[in-house]
């Protein structure tokens, strides 16, 4: 049986119904992680003997009769910048190679909790620092749709997991694009949820005010189930929010698309964006417009702001996050040291990869003194612009709908030495988290060189179930998101 | 050469809440085994994040309204960025654009010393150096690391070292009397650092020394003396130099206690920029003015005005005063002592044995005053019968400890002692004429020496088996043997 | 505000803030990379924001606390179970520190 095709409630009705068990279900994806993944190497770690300790457990007390969660049986991966207990969490990087956690993030145990299995931690962008999971400290993660293209980032394993099937979900965070941008790249579906919808507990910190635990999935209604459960406050998060969580699965078919007015920002479809890009993305929202939707143009002029407000912010943030890296209470650490700075310095400066050592020293510029005002407060302000930009646009329509990235997949290596290029084609998906509000990134087509096409849905704040609803219906009157790479 | 110093004082106070600042681990370090009281969020693990004490800001705002301070109703903390391997994140939470509280005053021997602020911050962890096989090692406890702490800052108004130790103690005994902290310098729960620098009238020009903030002064006396020398080195510096303060050349210097005095810390290359920013993991904390009125009506009467009541309530001297509110506990147990609305010789009464004879049993016990081993009747009992001299006042002394010992009526304790004194003039006067007329030649050595009638006093004592007022004894044989 | 383009001092004094060594390559390789992405940061010029007011948080939350009341800590174990070097429950750093 194909369990890689099963939505999560066919996983878990099955068991229910004693037509398989956990460890049948485990054992097959540990098979076809072994055929597919040395091609896309997606996982930093492959969770073997946990994953068929919790079938175990979980088949036992479907065995007994007794209750069994959720989510149970389905297969999780989770991106290795989330910590797990007991279980490496290297953030694909050398400073936390070996690292075992003393404790679990707040969004993986809430999906333990509910009987998902972790199958595996996946490759990212070094501490989530990246676009095209190439900075990673361990391995680049090959795009499946054409091995020698990236498969986007930074949550890039996770995407091309899902991608191929690996798994029935996939947790990654979006900082700046880092699931929206590669479900894109990888033809798969993403939901970065509101900031502060899901809790920031536990996983490695990139950027404290950005930072949005979120998740992949082959399709809507295993999203919602996911978000569902992790979504809601944590008494560990000051920043998590204290709103009612939806029934997000079942509402999927809420939305009327009669009348729902999409709106479409025209900075969003003009300057660098290829041409196949852009063509394909309008086409996804002419579906919504046979539907009965309305297109309306509309413009959000500081857009092209959003860059300059990300990275300065950003690696200010991260400069501080990542001070506590000093090899004393965990991660890697030089031991010939004579003097303190020297320790410090040589510490860092050994483990820590590039892309890690770029943005610290871009944040410590850009926050010491003499600086700050220039960069610091002044980003801060317009964060204050762009952000209104957003809720003003969606006072007067329902939605916005945009491309997620200006161009597909590149070539592995295309981009690496020059940092700004790489940082400049976030452009699509930035502003979305200086503002704060969600996006769910949807497939949309191959283009000529079959490469994946995706967009993006735009909400206002705390506005994912109306999100997911367009995005499922848009998946039952498409098939986009049926297409799959052959590996 | 006129010289006026310029002293300011930061002094860190340890809040003794129940939890740490950011998380809920235990704040007791002080002889706890190392490590022991730790948290991810304290320890600084990757993905941690910080969760506010709302008692600990509560308590810094109360503080900061006991100094007569301004609350800022939005407030919010911010990151502190430098490294040290005490610092479990490498940066520490404070406040610096938006402190909780602003613009307060004490005022110490007729001088008004201004506060600038008061602000929350977390303790760092405790670093010990060794060195083991010729290695240098530095071993670190993070138990202490995220425990509140508020930071006090005075404006520089202080003018002499006797003026910064008085503020000291008076900021203490206000901090002890809130019930927020030990504030224990000796144990660290206060620790205070001056900055110093000298106005220098000279030929009718003003020049100011460079500033000089000192560390590591870990008690009263030390900062007295480590602002002396400064005072006096400044001076010498001045007069060799003629360096005048600029931005850029305030200096740290440590106290040596041993040697008695400053020297110049490394500089820390780079170590002064902190690059503060705002706090993104933590949201702004909002206080309503109904929140921070409700926080003002929870502060107890304070030592000042405690000082004023006693004084013209209880009609007791300063110096009394002065001494009962110098320990917190002493006061209260006072307070409790003389209940409500009493007479001033009531008062007077226990002053003096709290002064007196309790002070001086608790200074040689090692246990603490236990307030509720105080019972207002015992006192008032003992009152009403040293003035009806049924007990004389230096049994009385005994008998009060004796009764807080063994928790029963001190007259009880007297009349089972024996220590309850007849005063009834005739029966006095039958034990003296008995004594008259058994002691003849002891009434002729009085009649000659009038000093010698101690003798007498004594046989009427021990004939009344020690019950009888003495003093009374002696105004009635004196009575009765006449001149 | 005019262009700022770093200098290898200011590199190297940025560095030592952020407290990371980098190889003479990585320095070489890092300037520029740097100075185009801060020079980038001058395209925030053309906005007027003397009106607005920074945002450093997101969402509109406030007075988010933890009440003082104690939870277990980790056990001394499990604390020091990553360290890189520990002696009798201290987590131990080896290098010298002057005073």
């Amino acid at each position: 049986m194909d369990f890689s095709t099963l939505t999560i409630n066919q996983i878990r009705q099955g068991l229910l119904d004693k037509k398989f068990t956990s460890v049948e279900i485990v054992n097959f994806f540990l098979d076809r992680i072994k055929k597919i993944d040395p091609q896309i190497k997606a996982f930093i770690t492959i969770t073997d003997e946990f994953a068929l300790n919790q079938a175990n457990i979980l088949d036992e007390k479907i065995k007994k009769g007794e209750s069994i969660g959720k989510l149970a049986g389905s297969i999780m991966a989770v991106k290795d910048i989330y910590l797990t207990k007991d279980i490496q969490t290297t953030s694909s990087s050398q400073v936390l190679n070996g690292y075992i956690p003393q404790y679990s993030s707040t969004v993986y145990q809430r999906l333990i909790d509910e009987d998902a299995i972790l199958i595996g931690k996946t490759n990212t962008d070094v501490f989530a620092f990246g676009a095209s999971t190439e900075s990673s400290g361990y391995f680049t993660t090959k795009n499946p749709w054409n091995l020698e293209m990236v498969p986007g980032g930074s949550s890039g394993g996770s995407a091309a997991a899902v991608a191929t099937n690996l798994c029935h979900f996939a947790l990654g965070t979006d900082t700046g694009g880092s699931i929206r941008q590669p479900s894109s790249l990888c033809s798969v579906s993403g939901l970065k949820p509101t900031y502060g919808r899901n809790s920031r507990y536990g996983i490695t910190a990139m950027a404290s005010s950005f930072d949005c635990p979120g998740v992949f999935g082959n399709n809507i209604e295993d999203i919602a189930l996911v978000t569902e459960i992790t979504a809601g406050k944590d008494i560990h998060d000051t920043t998590s929010v204290d709103n009612k969580v939806p029934s997000y699965s079942q509402n999927l078919n809420k939305v009327n698309l009669k009348g729902l007015k999409i709106g479409l920002p025209k900075e969003y479809f003009t300057g660098a964006i290829d041409p196949e890009v852009k063509e394909k993305v309008l086409a996804a929202a002419k579906e919504f417009e046979k539907q009965g939707a309305t297109l309306v143009d509309i413009s959000l002029p500081n857009t092209d702001l959003g860059i300059a407000v990300y990275y300065i912010l950003i690696p200010s943030e991260i400069s501080a996050n990542m001070a506590r890296y000093d090899g004393i209470r965990f991660g890697q650490a030089v031991t010939d040291a004579t003097d303190i700075i020297s320790y410090y310095m040589q510490t860092r400066g050994k483990f820590m990869e590039p892309e890690v050592k770029r943005r610290i020293l871009i944040g410590t510029y850009a926050l010491s003194s003499g600086y700050y005002d220039a960069y610091y407060t002044k980003a801060a302000k317009v964060r204050t612009i762009i952000k209104k930009e957003f809720t003003d646009a969606l006072k007067n329509i329902d939605v916005i709908l945009a491309p997620c990235s200006p161009t597909p997949a590149w070539k592995i290596g295309e981009k690496v030495n020059d940092p700004l290029k790489m940082y400049l084609a976030d452009v699509y998906t930035v502003c979305i988290n200086v503002a704060g509000v969600p996006g769910l990134a949807l497939p949309c087509g191959l283009n000529s060189q079959n490469l994946p096409i995706g967009f993006q849905l735009i909400g206002n704040f705390f506005e994912e179930e109306k999100l997911l609803s367009l995005g499922h219906q848009f998946q039952q009157f498409t098939d986009f998101h049926t297409k799959k790479p052959q590996l | 050469m006129k010289i006026t110093p310029i002293i300011g004082l930061e002094v860190h106070v340890e809040l003794k809440t129940k939890t740490k600042m950011f998380c809920n681990c235990s704040a007791t370090h002080f002889h706890i085994d190392p490590n022991t009281h730790t948290c991810p969020v304290c320890l600084g693990l990757p993905g941690a994040l910080p969760v506010p004490n709302k008692t600990a800001c509560e308590w810094c705002i109360k503080l900061g309204l006991a100094l007569g301070c301004s609350a800022n109703l939005i407030s919010f903390f911010e990151r502190k960025n430098y490294f040290y391997p005490d610092l479990a994140k490498g940066y520490q939470l404070t406040q610096l654009e938006k402190p909780f509280v602003i613009n307060g005053k004490i005022n110490i021997d007729g001088h008004d010393i201004r506060i600038n602020r008061a602000h929350m911050e977390e303790d760092t962890g405790k670093s010990v150096h060794i060195t083991e096989n010729g290695q240098d090692l530095t071993l670190i406890d993070f138990n202490r690391c995220g425990v509140p702490l508020v930071e006090i800052v005075s404006e520089p108004d202080i003018i002499s070292p006797e003026m910064a130790r008085n503020y000291l103690l008076k900021l203490q005994q206000i901090i002890r009397y809130l019930g927020i902290s030990d504030a224990d310098i000796e144990k660290g729960s206060m620790r205070c650092e001056p900055t110093i620098n000298l106005k220098i009238e000279k030929d009718g020009k003003d020049f100011y020394t460079p500033l000089v903030e000192v560390k590591n002064v870990a008690s009263l006396t030390g900062v007295q003396n480590a602002i002396q020398f400064e005072i006096n080195r400044q001076t010498q510096e001045f007069e060799k130099t003629g360096e005048e303060k600029s931005k850029t050349n305030k200096t740290t210097r440590g106290w040596d206690a041993d040697k008695n005095q400053t020297f110049l810390q490394r500089e820390k290359e780079g170590s002064s920029d902190y690059r503060y920013f705002p706090e993104p993991d933590i949201p702004h904390i909002e206080f309503s003015d109904a929140e921070i009125a409700k926080i003002k009506s929870e502060i107890p009467e304070l030592p000042d005005q405690k000082f004023v009541r006693y004084q013209k309530d209880l009609g007791l001297n300063d110096y009394d005063v002065t001494q009962l509110l110098a320990d917190v506990n002493f006061s209260a147990a006072f307070e409790k002592s003389i209940g409500q609305n009493p007479t001033a010789a009531f008062a007077k009464f226990n002053a003096n044995l709290f002064l007196g004879a309790i002070k001086t049993y608790f200074n040689e016990s090692k246990d603490d005053l236990d307030i509720n081993r105080i019972n207002f009747d015992y006192f008032k009992n003992l009152f009403d019968a040293v003035s009806k001299s049924e007990i004389s006042a230096t049994a009385a002394k005994y008998l009060i400890v004796e009764s807080y010992q063994s928790q029963i009526d001190p007259v009880y304790i007297a009349k089972n002692e024996g220590l309850i004194q007849v005063s009834d003039t005739s029966a006095i006067e039958n034990f003296a004429k008995q004594v008259i007329e058994s002691n003849p030649k002891a009434v002729e050595d009085y009649k000659k020496n009038p000093a010698s009638i101690g003798f007498l006093i004594g046989q009427l004592m021990k004939a009344s088996g020690g019950s009888a007022n003495p003093s009374l004894a002696k105004e009635i044989l004196e009575r009765l043997l006449g001149p | 505000m005019s262009s700022q383009k770093i200098s290898m001092a200011e590199l190297e004094y940025i560095a030592k803030l952020a407290r990371i060594n980098l190889s003479e390559s990585e320095k070489t390789t890092f300037l520029p990379q740097l100075e185009s992405v801060i020079e980038y940061f001058d395209i925030l010029n053309k906005v007027d924001t003397s009106n607005i007011e920074p945002t450093f948080r997101v969402n509109d939350q406030s007075n988010v606390f933890h009440s003082d009341e104690i939870k277990e800590s980790l056990p001394v174990d499990l604390a020091l179970s990553t360290a890189t070097r520990t002696k009798d429950n201290y987590f131990v750093v080896t290098a010298t520190i002057k005073k």
